[in-house]
C-alpha cells in the first residue's frame, strides 16, 4: 500500500462511518452508532499510522506524496484537483486528529449514552473528524476551503446540538457567522494567490511564490493578512473569539474534541503550512504574533474572573492557542506544532473532567457552588489536576517543555520579540493561577450537598430541566443529555478515553527534551525545509534556561493560587473590589460582544430592515411589477393596432414595403 | 425555330402527377353523387403515394423539367413534411360540418390543389413556377378559409385574406420583374450569375427588386409587418384548415425562400440579410407581444406564429448551410407540436362542441388525460422548453446564428421564448385547474374517427418528446434539406 | 426604344393600384385594384423582356394574366357568398375578427 492510499483511506473511513450512520440509523440497532463512529476513527488513526510508515520509509527530502483522484474543475486556466498533499505535518496532524478523536468517540459512547440524539451525535461527529482530516490534507487551497467550510458547518451543527435550547441554537448561529467572515478572508486569499501565481496546488504556490513576491510586497501581504483573518476565525483570536465562549453551550465531548483539540487549532495549522508565503511576509507574520500574544494576554485576564467552569476552560483554550500563533508569528514552526499536540491531550483531557463535574453538580457550570468534589470523584479529580499541572507548565509536564519551548525561541530570536516573550511568561503566571483556581476551588473543602449525594448514595443528583442561562425548560426529546448523566467514576468507556490522555499529558513532554530528543522538529523538518526561520535554533543551555524560567512561573503561580483559595479566601475578593473597575472589564470578558454588537450587528439588522421594508416593495417590486406592465401596455398596443380593417392592414403592409425597399437602396446605394 | 421540348424527368416529376390524379378525381367525385363518399379516402391515398414516391428518391438531386423545377433534399424533406400536414388535415376536416356543407370532395379538390402548389413551391427553381405554384398554393386556401358557411368570420377571413393576400402576390410579382430585369434570367442559379457576372451592387433595380420580393414572402409567412391578416384569418377559419395553414404555409414558403434566397440571390447576401434580421426582430417582438391576453386559441396561435417565424427567418439570415438544417429541424418540430395542439382542439370542437377559446379547455386535465397531455406537451414545446424537440429546433437555431455572427438574434430568439412563457403556459395552467363545463354535444362525427384524431394527437405529443431526447433521426432528416443548398459556407 | 418609360408606366399603375386598395371600401372596386396591379407586374416583365431580348418574359406574363384572372374569380365568388348573406359590401364593416 502506498502512503498515498493509507491517507486516502484515512479520509474515506470517517466518511463512511458518518454516512453509514446517517442513513442506517434506523435499521440498526440501538447503540451502534457509538461502536460504528468509535470504529471508524480507531480505523482512520491506523490508516494515519500506515501513512505515517509509508512516509518514513522514504528519504528526508522526498517525504512528500501529492496524490489525486480526479480533476476537480476546469475552467479557463484554473485547474483543480480532488488532491492530497502528505507530507510530516500532515501526518503529524492525522495523527493527533484521529488520536484524540478515537478517544473522545469513545468517551462519548459513554457519557452521551441516555442522549435521544445519540446517533445524530456519532454521525455529526465523524463528518467532523472527515472534514478536519480534508482540511489537514487537502493539496491544494480549494480542498482546504471546502475542508475549512465543512468543519464550519460540523461545529454548527455540534454546538446547536440541543437545538431546542435558544441559548444553544443562538451561540451555534453566532459561531456560524464568525466562521465564515474567517470564510471570505480565506477565499480573497486564494483569489489574490490565483490572480498573482496562476496556481492553486501547495506545490505550485510554494514554489512559485518566492520567484514572484518580493520580501514584503503588498499583495503577499495581503494574502498572508487575508489567511490570517480565516485562521483568526477559526481559532478564536482577537477579534474574532466571541463565538468561543458560547461555543460551550454544546455537548462536553464536542467543546472536547473541536473547541479544544482540532478544530481551534486549524488556524495555526494554516499558518505553519503557508510558511513560505508567510516567510515572504515578516509583517504579517508579526501581525499573527502579536495578535496571538493579546489574544494570550485578555483570554487569561478574564480566565481569571469568570465563574462557569466550562467556560473558564474556554478562555484558557483561546489562551494558549495564543502561544501557538506566537510560535508560527516568529517562524518557531515545531514548538507551535508541539504545543498544538500537547495542548489537545491536557485540554482535551480537562473538558473531559469538566463533564463529569457537571454531571455531579446536575448541570450547573457555576464553580462557586462546587465544593469538596475531590472525595467524591477521585478518579475525575486525579484527571483534573494532571491536566491543570500540565496547562500551567509544571516542570516535566509535556505543557512544560511544549510552552517554554515556543517562548524560549522568542527570547532567543531577541530584538522586539523579547517584549513578546516577556508577555508570554506573564500569561504563563496568570495560567497556572486561574488553572489551579479551579482546582483549589472545587475540590477540596466540604463537600457540596451534590458531591455529599453522591458520596453517600453513589447516587448522580438530577436538576429541575431547566436552562440556567435564561430559565427556559429543557427539552428531553432532542436530547439534552436525558435523565441520567453520567461520570467517570461509574463509566469505563468515559475512563477509557480519558487515562491514555492523562498519560501522554504527564510524558508527551519527553519527545521533545531540547538536546536530547526532539523528535518532533526533526520530524518537521523536511516540511520546513528552506524557512530560514526554521532553522534558527536556540543553543541547548539557553533551551534549559528557558525552561527553567518557565517551571519557576508555573510553580510561583500555584503556590499564588494556593494562597488565594485555600489558604486566604478572602483575599481574591478584596481583590475584586480594590480593582473593581479592572473586575469588571475582566468579568465582562473586555466587552468585546458588546462592542461587536454594537458596531456591527445592529448596523446590519438596521440595514436588513430596510431592505425589507423600502428596497424589496420598490426597487425589486417594482423592477418585476414595472416590467410585467410594460409588457402588457406593449401587448394591447399591437392588439390595438389590429382594427380588424382590412384597409388599415393594407396601409402597414404599404408603409412596410417602403420601408424596405428605402433601407435596401440607402443602405447598397 | 423549332420548338425544343424541355427535358422531363417524368420519375422526378411522378409525385406531382400522383397529386394532379388526386386533384382530378376529387374533382369528379364531386359530381359523382353517390360515389363522393370515397373522395377522402381519395385523396389520402393520392397524398400518401406522392409520399412514397418521394421517399423512392431520397438522396437524390436532379431536375425535373428543364430546369424549371429541382427535386432534391430540401423539396423532398419539405414535401414529406407538407403531405403528413395534408394528410392530418383531411383527417380534421372529416368530422368538420363545414367541410360537408361545403361539399366535401369540393372541399378536398381545393385542399390537394393547395397542397399541390405547396409541394410545386418546394421544387420551384425559376422565377415563372416560383409565381404559378404560389398562386396555387395560395387562392385554393383563401376559398378554404371561407368554406365554414356557417359563421360570418369565416368569409371575412376569406375575404381578408385574398386581398392582403392579392396585395402580397401582387408585390412580389413586381420584385420579382426587376430582379428578371436586373439579373436578365429567370432560372434561380442563372440569376445567380447574372448578378454575380454584373457589377450590380448598388444598382437600384435589383435592390428594389430584392426588397419587393422580401416584402411579398414575409407576407406569405406571416412575417412583421406584414403580419396583421395572421390573426384574424386563423380565428376566422375552419379549425382543419386553420391546422394545415398554420404549418403548411410556413414549411412551402420557408423551402422557397431558403431556395431563392440562397441560390438566386446569394451573390447579394451581404444586402439583405440585415434587412430579414430586422424583420425577424419584430416579427418575435410583435408576434410575442400580441399573443398575450387572447382569448382565442386559434387567435394566439396565429400570433406565436408570427413570432416562430421570426424565429425561422433566423435559419436564412445566416446563408449557411447549418441555419438551413436548423430551420428545416425546427420546422419538423413545429409541425409536431402544432399539429398536436389542434387535434386535441379538433376533437374538442367536433366531440364536445366547445369553441375555441382557452377557456373553454378549463379542466380537462383531470376529466380527459388523452387530451390534456398532447397540447401541455405542444405548448411546452412551442416555449421551447427540454425534454421537448422545440428546446433542441431552437437550440440549433440560436447555434447556427451564433456561429453565423448573428448573437443579437439569439439572444432576441430567447427573449422572445420567455416572452411566450405568458401566453404558452396560460394554456396549460388553465388545462390542469379548475372543473371543466359539461360538455355540450354536437351531432356528426363517429367515435371511432375522433378517436382516431386523439390517436393523432398523442402520436405527435409521442414524437415531440421522443425525437426531444434522441434526435438524431430527425436531425439526420433536417440535414438532407440543408445539403440541398450546395455553395454555402457553414 | 428605351424601356424607362414603360417601366414608370407600370410602376404608375401598381402604385395607383395600391392607393385604391387603401383608400377604396367596395370589395369588387379592391379586385380590381388587384387586378391593376398584377398587371402593373405583367408590364414590368414585359418591359424587360423586350430589353432583354428574352422569351422567358413573354410567357411569364400570359401565365400571370392567367392567374390574376383565377384570383379574381375566387375574389368575385367570395364577394357574392358575402352579398347572399346580406353582408354589407364594405371592406371597414368586415371587422368581427380584430385585437
Amino acid at each position: 500500500m502506498t502512503t498515498a492510499s493509507w491517507a486516502w483511506l484515512v479520509l474515506l473511513f470517517p466518511l463512511l462511518g458518518s454516512m453509514v450512520i446517517a442513513f442506517g440509523f434506523r435499521r440498526l440497532p440501538d447503540r451502534t452508532a457509538g461502536i460504528i463512529g468509535s470504529t471508524a476513527i480507531g480505523l482512520a488513526f491506523i490508516a494515519g499510522i500506515g501513512t505515517l510508515l509509508g512516509l518514513l520509509s522514504e528519504p528526508s527530502e522526498s517525504r512528500h506524496v501529492a496524490s489525486s483522484l480526479w480533476e476537480y474543475a476546469g475552467v479557463g486556466d484554473l485547474r483543480v484537483d480532488l488532491g492530497i498533499f502528505v507530507d510530516p505535518l500532515a501526518v503529524f496532524m492525522v495523527l493527533v486528529v484521529t488520536g484524540v478523536s478515537f478517544l473522545i468517540h469513545v468517551y462519548s459512547t459513554a457519557y452521551m449514552e441516555s442522549d435521544q440524539g445519540y446517533s445524530r451525535f456519532f454521525s455529526y461527529l465523524n463528518f467532523f473528524v472527515f472534514s478536519m482530516l480534508l482540511l489537514v490534507l487537502a493539496g491544494n487551497f480549494v480542498l482546504l476551503i471546502i475542508g475549512w467550510a465543512f468543519v464550519g458547518f460540523a461545529s454548527y451543527a455540534l454546538i446547536s446540538f440541543w437545538y431546542r435550547r435558544t441559548t444553544a441554537t443562538a451561540a451555534g448561529m453566532k459561531a456560524f457567522v464568525i466562521n465564515v467572515v474567517g470564510d471570505i478572508g480565506l477565499v480573497l486569499a486564494a483569489i489574490l494567490i490565483f490572480r498573482e501565481l496562476g496556481v492553486l496546488d501547495y506545490e505550485a504556490v510554494f514554489d512559485a511564490a518566492p520567484k514572484v513576491f518580493s520580501t514584503d510586497q503588498w499583495t503577499v501581504v495581503a494574502i498572508c493578512l487575508l489567511l490570517l483573518v480565516g485562521a483568526f476565525a477559526k481559532s478564536a483570536q482577537l477579534p474574532f473569539h466571541t463565538w468561543l465562549a458560547d461555543a460551550m453551550e454544546g455537548p462536553t465531548p464536542v467543546s472536547s474534541l473541536i473547541h479544544a483539540a482540532t478544530m481551534v487549532t486549524a488556524g495555526v495549522y494554516l499558518v505553519a503550512r503557508t510558511w513560505p508565503l508567510f516567510e515572504l511576509a515578516p509583517a504579517a507574520a508579526n501581525v499573527a504574533a502579536i495578535v496571538g500574544v493579546v489574544t494570550l494576554l485578555v483570554a487569561g485576564t478574564i480566565a481569571l474572573v469568570v465563574t462557569d467552569l466550562k467556560r473558564i476552560i474556554a478562555y484558557s483554550t483561546m489562551s494558549q492557542i495564543g502561544y501557538m500563533f506566537l510560535a508560527v508569528g516568529i517562524g518557531a514552526y515545531s514548538a507551535g506544532m508541539f504545543h498544538l499536540m500537547t495542548h489537545a491531550f491536557f485540554k482535551a483531557l480537562l473538558f473531559m473532567a469538566a463533564g463529569s463535574i457537571i454531571a455531579v453538580m446536575a448541570n450547573d457550570q457555576n464553580i462557586d457552588r462546587m465544593r469538596g468534589l475531590g472525595k467524591a470523584l477521585p478518579f475525575t479529580a486525579a484527571m483534573l489536576v494532571i491536566g491543570s499541572l500540565a496547562l500551567s507548565g509544571f516542570p516535566f509536564t509535556s505543557g512544560w517543555f511544549s510552552k517554554d519551548e515556543i517562548l524560549d525561541f522568542a527570547l532567543y530570536r531577541g530584538g522586539w520579540y523579547t517584549i513578546l516573550a516577556i508577555a508570554g511568561y506573564v500569561g504563563a503566571f496568570m495560567t497556572a493561577l486561574y488553572a489551579f483556581r479551579i482546582v483549589f476551588r472545587i475540590l477540596p473543602g466540604r463537600p457540596c450537598p451534590e458531591a455529599e449525594e453522591l458520596i453517600e448514595t453513589g447516587h448522580v443528583a438530577h436538576g429541575e430541566a431547566v436552562n440556567p442561562a435564561n430559565g427556559q425548560p429543557e427539552d428531553y426529546e432532542v436530547g439534552y443529555p436525558g435523565k441520567e448523566h453520567h461520570i467517570a467514576e461509574q463509566s469505563p468507556g468515559m475512563r477509557f478515553g480519558m487515562l491514555p490522555l492523562g498519560v501522554l499529558a504527564l510524558i508527551a513532554g519527553f519527545l521533545q527534551v531540547p538536546g536530547v530528543t526532539e523528535v518532533v522538529t526533526k520530524f518537521l523538518e523536511p516540511t520546513f525545509e528552506g524557512s530560514s526561520l526554521a532553522a534558527i535554533h536556540p543553543p541547548v543551555s539557553k533551551a534549559w534556561l528557558g525552561l527553567l524560567n518557565g517551571g519557576v512561573i508555573a510553580v510561583v503561580g500555584i503556590a499564588f493560587a494556593w494562597v488565594f483559595w485555600v489558604r486566604r479566601p478572602a483575599i481574591p475578593g478584596s481583590l475584586r473590589q480594590k480593582f473593581h473597575p479592572l473586575y469588571e472589564l475582566f468579568v465582562h470578558k473586555w466587552y468585546f460582544d458588546e462592542l461587536i454588537h454594537a458596531v456591527i450587528v445592529r448596523p446590519v439588522l438596521a440595514f436588513g430592515d430596510f431592505c425589507n421594508r423600502v428596497v424589496e416593495p420598490f426597487v425589486v417590486g417594482g423592477i418585476v411589477t414595472g416590467t410585467t406592465s410594460l409588457v402588457r401596455s406593449a401587448g394591447a398596443l399591437v392588439r390595438d393596432l389590429q382594427s380588424g380593417m382590412i384597409r388599415a392592414y393594407a396601409s402597414l403592409m404599404v408603409v412596410g414595403a417602403i420601408a424596405v425597399v428605402l433601407f435596401l437602396l440607402l443602405r447598397g446605394g | 425555330m423549332t420548338f425544343q421540348p424541355p427535358e422531363i424527368d417524368y420519375w422526378a416529376l411522378s409525385p406531382v402527377i400522383a397529386l394532379v390524379f388526386g386533384l382530378a378525381l376529387t374533382v369528379v367525385l364531386a359530381v359523382a353523387g353517390r360515389l363522393a363518399r370515397i373522395a377522402p379516402a381519395a385523396a389520402i391515398l393520392s397524398m400518401v403515394v406522392a409520399g412514397g414516391l418521394l421517399i423512392g428518391q431520397w438522396g437524390e438531386s436532379k431536375d425535373v423539367i428543364g430546369g424549371t423545377l429541382e427535386l432534391d433534399g430540401l423539396s423532398i424533406t419539405f414535401s414529406l413534411l407538407i403531405l403528413l400536414a395534408g394528410i392530418v388535415a383531411v383527417l380534421f376536416s372529416l368530422g368538420d360540418p363545414a367541410a360537408r356543407e361545403a361539399g366535401r370532395p369540393d372541399f378536398l379538390a381545393l385542399l390537394l390543389g393547395s397542397v399541390l402548389g405547396m409541394v410545386l413551391l418546394t421544387q420551384a427553381n425559376n422565377l415563372v413556377t416560383f409565381f404559378i405554384a404560389l398562386e396555387l398554393f395560395s387562392i385554393p386556401l383563401y376559398a378554404l378559409c371561407g368554406t365554414d358557411l356557417r359563421r360570418e368570420d369565416s368569409l371575412e377571413s376569406g375575404l381578408k385574406y385574398l386581398i392582403i393576400g392579392s396585395l402580397g402576390s401582387a408585390t412580389l410579382l413586381f420584385g420579382m420583374a426587376f430582379v428578371y430585369g436586373a439579373s436578365g434570367a429567370t432560372g434561380f442559379e442563372q440569376i445567380a450569375d447574372g448578378l454575380s457576372s454584373s457589377d450590380l451592387l448598388g444598382d437600384p433595380i435589383i435592390l428594389t427588386g430584392v426588397g419587393l420580393v422580401t416584402v411579398g414572402l414575409a407576407f406569405k409567412v406571416s412575417l412583421a409587418p406584414f403580419h396583421q391578416w395572421t390573426p384574424d384569418v386563423y380565428q376566422g377559419a375552419p379549425t382543419a384548415v386553420t391546422a394545415f395553414m398554420a404549418v403548411a404555409t410556413k414549411l412551402a414558403g420557408f423551402a422557397v425562400f431558403a431556395r431563392f434566397f440562397l441560390t438566386a440571390l446569394e451573390p447579394l447576401a451581404d444586402e439583405w440579410d440585415v434587412i430579414l434580421a430586422a424583420i425577424a426582430a419584430i416579427s418575435i417582438v410583435v408576434g410575442n407581444l400580441g399573443a398575450i391576453s387572447q382569448d382565442s386559441l386559434k387567435r394566439m396561435l396565429g400570433y406565436s406564429g408570427i413570432a416562430q417565424a421570426g424565429y425561422m427567418v433566423g435559419g436564412i439570415v445566416v446563408a449557411s448551410t447549418e441555419g438551413v438544417e436548423a430551420l428545416s429541424f425546427y420546422l419538423a418540430a413545429y409541425l409536431a407540436l402544432n399539429l398536436g395542439t389542434f387535434a386535441v382542439l379538433v376533437v374538442r370542437e367536433q366531440r364536445d362542441g366547445s369553441d375555441d377559446s382557452i377557456e373553454s379547455l378549463r379542466g380537462i386535465g383531470r376529466r380527459d388525460r388523452a387530451l390534456a397531455w398532447p397540447i401541455t406537451i405542444g405548448m411546452l414545446g412551442l416555449i421551447g422548453l427540454p425534454p421537448t424537440v422545440g428546446f433542441l429546433g431552437k437550440l440549433y437555431l440560436i447555434t447556427a446564428l451564433v456561429d453565423g455572427g448573428w448573437t443579437w438574434l439569439g439572444i432576441l430568439i430567447v427573449l422572445g421564448s420567455m416572452a411566450s412563457l405568458a401566453y404558452y403556459l396560460r394554456v396549460v395552467g388553465t388545462v390542469w385547474s379548475g372543473e371543466t363545463e359539461s360538455p355540450g354535444h354536437a351531432p356528426g362525427p363517429s367515435s371511432r374517427l375522433l378517436g382516431l384524431i386523439v390517436g393523432v394527437g398523442i402520436v405527435f405529443a409521442v414524437l415531440s418528446i421522443g425525437f426531444g431526447i434522441l434526435p438524431d433521426p430527425l436531425y439526420d432528416f433536417a440535414a438532407q434539406a440543408g445539403e440541398a443548398i450546395g455553395s454555402l459556407p457553414g | 426604344m428605351s424601356i424607362e418609360w414603360y417601366l414608370v408606366l407600370a410602376a404608375l399603375l401598381f402604385a395607383i393600384g395600391a392607393g385604391g386598395i387603401l383608400v377604396r371600401r367596395n370589395p369588387v372596386v379592391i379586385l380590381l385594384c388587384l387586378e391593376l396591379m398584377l398587371s402593373a407586374g405583367a408590364l414590368a416583365i414585359l418591359s424587360f423582356s423586350r430589353m432583354l431580348g428574352d422569351g422567358d418574359g413573354q410567357v411569364f406574363v400570359l401565365i400571370v394574366l392567367v392567374v390574376a384572372a383565377c384570383e379574381v374569380v375566387v375574389g368575385l365568388g367570395l364577394v357574392v357568398a358575402m352579398f347572399r348573406r346580406r353582408i354589407p359590401l364594405d371592406v371597414d364593416e368586415t371587422t368581427e375578427l380584430r385585437g
